[in-house]
């Protein structure tokens, strides 16, 4: 009796060890559009709606926690934003004068075509669901393929830059974060104009990196990150020049390339409402989009500034 | 004993895992702790493991793992893994050393979110992601096991609560016996 119990035990320790390392196997080699990612896919499907009815009705506890967190640090963020809003205010009343005259020339040397945010048709979204370990930055939210959500589309917040759409069902999308280790972002920074790939710092995983930067690019502390409307490979999604992305906070010089630390704007942590930005068929950003998926399939993935294959304007190749 | 799937506590199993995996992917997981989210669903599978028995341990630890990645739209077979190891460790803890102690969930909870934690990490070390150990992932993870371990009693008091009266061995009547025969029944060694 002891004995059969123990080889039973065993037995089906075995077998669920044996399942969960197929299943693992089976998933991380297998394609996007393989037997268990469309197994997952139906499954977010089904569960996207108790989600959204689960998050609806525990918004309130989540609030309650939230306020307690929130409050105590209330009092230095009013003061630290006062302080930000006096400076953005003069910057405001500088730069309207010098936008006029951008805006002028750009039409003068017809450059006043190129893609950007307007071109998109944004979807607002609820986070309903968010990944609780450390290893997997992603959120999953209440809309898909229905709203017109699909995979690859830039995901946003009031903030600046939050993600781009990794597996989209038909009620339901998962978005994976900026600072989830697959993705990577080409960037620019706000002054100097130096373009790089923003990608999660290895081992900090809320913090990113702006690498690849020229070697006599000048960075400071502070200083905006924003998309720069390019991809780097056919697997980058096209995110819109312009979007913030996050503040510099250290500039690393130790290596060929110069790079950055950065600070993401939005906080990850706290996702509630988020918008994608999505493209109609025959769109601007949809015709760019295909345009950068159809890249050959030995472009560069981390290359230096020079190797952005694609700008997103009207005048594209 | 360990081997019997009662109808009934499977029912209470399955219901009271999906209610507490969509608690902490909809509430628990977007209020961080000190700047990391507490996981509830290792302390489920251990103190499963450790009122049920290795082998529900074992089976619940795999349902709740494959019911994460599903869920979340992670790696299939990570989770299950790793949850199937601590639900059979803990109930082989039962089985073999009956711990009593008031503070031995607490403990129970800690081990297995640092299980939990570590465990992740080699599976994804091995899996090549780009992410070498360093002091803040270090930081993270004991912060990690740290506010796991101050929600481990209330977790063991909702499991103990949602599974009386359905386990095959409840642990009052087990005590009792314990104390009146002067040790466990041998039946209940295996």
């Amino acid at each position: 009796m002891y004995d059969k119990t123990v080889r039973r035990r065993r037995a089906l320790l075995a077998v669920l060890v044996a399942l969960s390392l197929i299943l693992l196997t089976a998933y991380f080699g297998e394609a996007h559009g393989g037997r268990l990612h469309s197994v997952q896919r139906g499954f977010l499907t089904v569960l996207s709606p108790i989600q959204d009815g689960a998050n609806k009705a525990l918004k309130p506890v989540r609030d309650a926690f939230g306020w307690v967190g929130d409050t105590v640090h209330a009092k230095s963020q009013r003061d630290q934003l006062l302080r930000q809003v006096d400076k953005l205010r003069r910057e405001v009343i500088s730069n309207e004068s010098e936008k006029h005259a951008y805006r002028e020339l750009l039409a003068l040397y017809k450059l006043d075509n190129q893609l950007s945010i307007n071109d998109y048709r944004p979807v607002t979204a609820t986070v309903i669901a968010k990944s609780p370990n450390i290893w997997y930055s992603t959120v999953t939210i209440d809309r898909g393929e229905a709203s017109g959500v699909r995979v690859n589309d830039p995901v946003v917040n009031s903030e600046g830059l939050v993600g781009k759409v990794a597996q989209a069902a038909s009620d339901g999308a998962q978005v994976r974060l900026i600072t989830d280790s697959s993705v990577g972002v080409s960037a620019r920074l706000g002054k100097s104009n130096a373009t790089g790939i923003v990608q999660p710092k290895v081992g900090d995983p809320n913090d990113l990196l702006l690498q690849y930067l020229p070697a006599n690019a000048q960075a400071s502390r502070g200083e905006y990150v924003v998309t720069s409307g390019t991809v780097s490979s056919r697997d980058d999604s096209l995110y819109p020049p312009g979007i913030p992305i996050g503040q510099v906070t250290k500039v690393n010089e130790e290596s060929a390339f110069r790079s950055v630390d950065v600070h993401p704007l939005a906080n990850l942590h706290g996702l509630d409402v988020v918008q994608v930005l999505t493209a109609g068929a025959g769109s601007l950003p949809a015709n760019v989009g295909r345009l950068a998926a159809s890249l050959p399939p030995g472009a560069p993935s981390a290359p230096g500034v020079g190797a952005e294959s694609l700008t997103a304007s009207r005048g594209g190749p | 004993m360990t081997g019997r799937f009662a109808p009934a506590l499977l029912v209470r199993i399955a219901a009271l895992s999906t209610a507490i995996v969509l608690f902490q992917i909809g509430v628990v997981s977007a209020v961080p702790v000190f700047g990391v989210s507490v996981d509830l669903s290792p302390l489920l599978v251990a103190f499963v493991g450790l009122l049920c028995g290795s082998m529900m341990g074992a089976v619940s630890g795999f349902a709740v793992g494959l019911l994460v990645d599903l869920a979340l739209v992670q790696t299939l077979g990570v989770t299950s893994l790793i949850f199937t190891l601590i639900g059979y460790w803990s109930g082989r803890l039962r089985e073999l050393r009956d711990p009593q102690a008031a503070l031995t969930p607490l403990l129970v909870g800690a081990v297995a979110s640092a299980a939990s934690l570590v465990g992740y990490s080699l599976i994804e070390f091995l899996l090549g992601v780009d992410a070498p150990v360093s002091l803040e992932l270090l930081r993270q993870i004991v912060l990690g096991v740290f506010v796991n371990a101050i929600v481990a009693l209330p977790m063991w008091a909702v499991v103990r609560r949602s599974l009386e009266g359905a386990l095959p061995d409840d642990p009052r009547r087990r005590r009792r016996r314990a104390y009146t025969t002067g040790g466990l029944s041998p039946l209940s060694r295996a």
